[in-house]
């Protein structure tokens, strides 16, 4: 067998190795996946590993240490080649290169050259290897083998490592990245200007002039020092000549300065809402099953109230400035944009972790475009969504809504009872409001409890002060005594089902009363024992 | 089972405004739409309601559209709580007994329409708050509630009126058992011993009826048509044959 066998033998084995891609993925579950949760306990003692390292280092300046610091040096320096190799290996799949690579030349009938494969193989993974963030980690290492002072220095650079644990840090140098084009030419007009000034302060204050300034590079140092308003003071002009450009760069200092300060400044107020968003993404990763609530508008204030009462886990989605100001106000995790873009939706864990979406915007347009949208990205999610027009709910329906709602319509309602029936109106008030202490509640039968098996009549509703208004029960129960009886969607309601109809387990008992006799009960349901 | 149709003046034509209007049309009462922004008006015109722009400052355009002058009942659902509040101050001033009812925007005006004459305040977005947080968390009481007492007239919640000739007139509640009888489940009951406010049926009062005394009921249409046939026709309490 060949080499080149060998190699196409083995690809195809890694390929169907079900073990070898479980390592893996548990390797890139450690030092790459941003959603894993092991990873933030792998950066925290990566970072101390690293401030640990640096401080030993400092440390060993003025002190003399023994042995254990030479083991703790090449202990930290074995994490760090792990965590090289190992990122360098998840990277990408060189069987996979290499299989690519085999089928493509299967397809065109030309030979399966080894080395063309390698190189594309190396091509992909120097792609690693010369990005900032691997450099950063090489440099970390590599001064180890020297022993020369220079080198030392770039030790420093493993206190660069840390901008890979740290996720502010991250954006920190993101920030600076968008900004490339204004500090570049910044950085073109300092450079000129320092040359200028330099030049002419070499040029004016030489000792042979009556000057102080000895070398080209002391001329650089002190405009440097000068155009950055510190000053030190220790190179002063002499000459009237030198004074003068003194006085220049000392102006055109000041609006270095500025401009600078005002890049950063402009930078980070540009990108504060974004810093702000990534946090409540942070915060919603450790979360499972949370609300996803598009539109703070009043209909979203109560639902978010109530959901906050019951400390159950949601995320705003607002665009308009102010409504996003009352949900920050009031603690809620809110993010300021539009529900309609699919990213972010995505960012906000729609498709993996979150477990309801709620779609309540004023407009009808948006309402069905979020629903769409979230029911692509998971098949599985809950949505619920508000028309606010009566054509509008099948369209919902069609995007994909689990329920829509027209929220006005029982609003319609209640109002027109009122004037029939005022007083029918305030039962009915009560009820959908669910503010009194009375409400409806429902009550599931366990199998094998003592209420499975019973008659309504023997069940102590009258005593526990609990109205019953019905029973729900699996659809195909039989309906002969109940008078009146609703199909659900995949139950049926037995409507005041009467003293005969008997109780099975899983039946559902609907009930009207005070929210302690249903507390009551729920708890005479647990314990067994309880006999009439 | 209803009566004559009541007069009833709408004011506003926000998505509220236009839902209650659409509702009371459908009851058969006679409604009368008003609003004072022409958008707002043009809107609501285009979906089919005929509203009539008036100045809502103007006393005697209030009582030209029958503020005062043979409204029964007014709705004041502008979408602005302080306008609200401002026509039913007017309203109040020019027919002092009218029932008004109005719907709040912030919870915190509710006490103050109250106190500008408001005879109930609905919170609209209260409301459909609660009921899409019912849809996420009591999903089934939710779709049982829309399927049998908000669907299209499935169950209806009733009130039924004791008089003094009825053979309602003198019973206690619990000796009733209008479930069996009727298919009826009494929800609660306005005992005017205890006051005007509606009770639950869960008091634990033992609760005689008298004349003027209001039960609510909920039950199928056809068994609420029955009772009701009864106590206008029989003298007698139909139980008390069988007891």
């Amino acid at each position: 067998m060949s080499i080149t066998d060998y190699v196409i033998q083995t690809a195809y084995e890694l390929e169907e190795s079900e073990r070898y891609q479980r390592k893996k993925r548990a390797v890139y579950d450690l030092l790459e996946n941003p959603h894993s949760s092991i990873r933030p306990y792998f950066d925290i003692f990566m970072m101390l590993m690293v401030i640990s390292s640096v401080f030993v280092l400092l440390f060993s300046v003025k002190h003399h240490l023994g042995a254990w610091a030479g083991w703790f040096e090449n202990a930290v320096l074995v994490f760090f080649i792990l965590e090289y190799l190992g990122r360098l290996w998840v990277y990408d799949d060189v069987h996979k290169v290499v299989l690519e690579e085999y089928e493509k030349s299967e397809l065109i009938n030309e030979p399966f050259r080894l080395s063309k494969a390698f190189r594309s193989v190396f091509r992909s993974k120097w792609r690693y290897i010369s990005s900032p963030m691997a450099i950063i980690d090489l440099l970390a290492i590599l001064p180890s083998y020297r022993a020369l002072r220079i080198l030392r220095l770039f030790l420093l650079f493993r206190l660069f490592k840390v901008f890979r644990y740290a996720q502010s840090m991250q954006q920190f140098g993101s920030i600076l990245q968008e900004k490339r084009v204004e500090l570049v030419t910044l950085f073109g007009f300092l450079m000129f200007v320092l040359l200028v000034a330099s030049s002419a302060i070499y040029l004016f204050e030489s000792p042979q002039a009556g000057g102080h300034v000895e070398g080209f590079f002391e001329s650089i140092y002190w405009a440097l020092v000068t155009i950055s308003t510190v000053g030190y003071g220790d190179i002063t002009p002499h000459t009237v000549e030198g004074r003068m450009v003194t006085m220049v760069l000392i102006v055109s200092g000041l609006g270095v300065i500025s401009f600078f300060t005002s890049i950063i400044v402009s930078a980070f107020q540009e990108k504060m809402g974004e810093v702000r968003d990534r946090r409540v993404a942070m915060l919603l990763e450790k979360e499972r099953g949370y609300t996803v609530i598009c539109g703070f508008g009043r209909i979203g204030q109560v639902v978010a109230e109530y959901l906050a009462r019951d400390k159950l886990p949601f995320v705003i989605i607002e665009r308009d400035e102010e409504a996003v100001q009352l949900a920050r106000r009031q603690g809620y995790l809110v993010v300021q944009g539009k529900a309609e873009r699919i990213g972010l939706l995505r960012t906000l864990g729609v498709g993996r972790q979150a477990g309801k979406v709620l779609c309540l915007t004023g407009d009808d347009v948006i309402n069905v475009f979020v629903t769409l949208s979230a029911r692509q990205l998971d098949s599985n999610i809950e949505i619920i969504s508000r028309a606010n027009h009566h054509q509008t709910l099948n369209k919902l329906m069609l995007a994909g809504a689990n329920h829509a709602l027209e929220p006005f319509k029982i609003v319609g309602l209640i109002a027109g009872e009122y004037v029939g029936q005022p007083v029918a109106f305030e039962a009915i008030h009560d009820i959908v409001m669910g503010e009194n202490d009375i409400t409806l509640e429902s009550i599931k039968v366990p199998c094998d409890s003592w209420m499975d098996g019973k008659t309504i009549g023997e069940l102590p509703l009258e005593d526990m002060r609990l109205i019953l208004f019905g029973v729900i029960t699996s659809p195909n129960r039989s309906s002969d005594h109940v008078r009146s009886h609703f199909d659900l969607k995949s139950l049926r309601f037995q409507f005041n089902p009467g003293a005969d109809f008997v109780l099975l387990g899983d039946d559902m008992l609907l009930v009207f009363g005070h929210k302690y006799s249903v507390l009551h009960i729920r708890q005479k349901l647990k314990s067994a024992t309880y006999s009439k | 089972m209803r009566s004559t149709p009541k007069k009833v003046v709408v004011v506003g034509s926000c998505p509220v405004g236009m839902e209650v209007a659409r509702q009371l049309m459908e009851r058969g009462e006679s409604v009368k739409m008003v609003d004072d922004l022409k958008t707002d008006v043009e809107k609501a015109r285009t979906r089919g309601f005929n509203v009539e722009q008036i100045n809502l400052q103007d006393d005697d355009a209030l009582r030209r559209v029958g503020i005062g002058d043979g409204a029964d009942i007014l709705f004041a659902l502008l979408d602005d709580d302080a306008s609200n509040v401002f026509l039913l101050i007017s309203a109040r001033a020019i027919a002092p007994n009218l029932p008004i009812v109005s719907i709040s925007g912030v919870r915190d005006t509710i006490v103050r329409l109250y106190a500008a004459g408001a005879t109930k305040v609905i919170d609209p977005y209260r409301i459909s708050g609660y009921k899409i947080y019912e849809h996420m968390h009591r999903s089934l009481i939710a779709e049982t509630l829309d399927r049998t007492v908000f669907g299209r007239g499935d169950l209806d919640i009733a009130e039924i009126h004791v008089t003094e000739k009825s053979f309602l007139h003198g019973k206690y509640l619990d000796e009733l058992s209008l479930s069996d009888r009727y298919n009826l489940i009494v929800l609660g009951v306005v005992d005017r011993e205890y006051g005007d406010n509606l009770i639950f049926a869960t008091d634990p009062k033992r609760h005689k009826l008298d004349g003027g005394d209001v039960l609510v009921v909920i039950g199928p249409e056809d068994a609420f048509a029955q009772f009701q046939h009864d106590i206008e026709t029989e003298e007698n309490f139909p139980g008390d044959a069988h007891s």
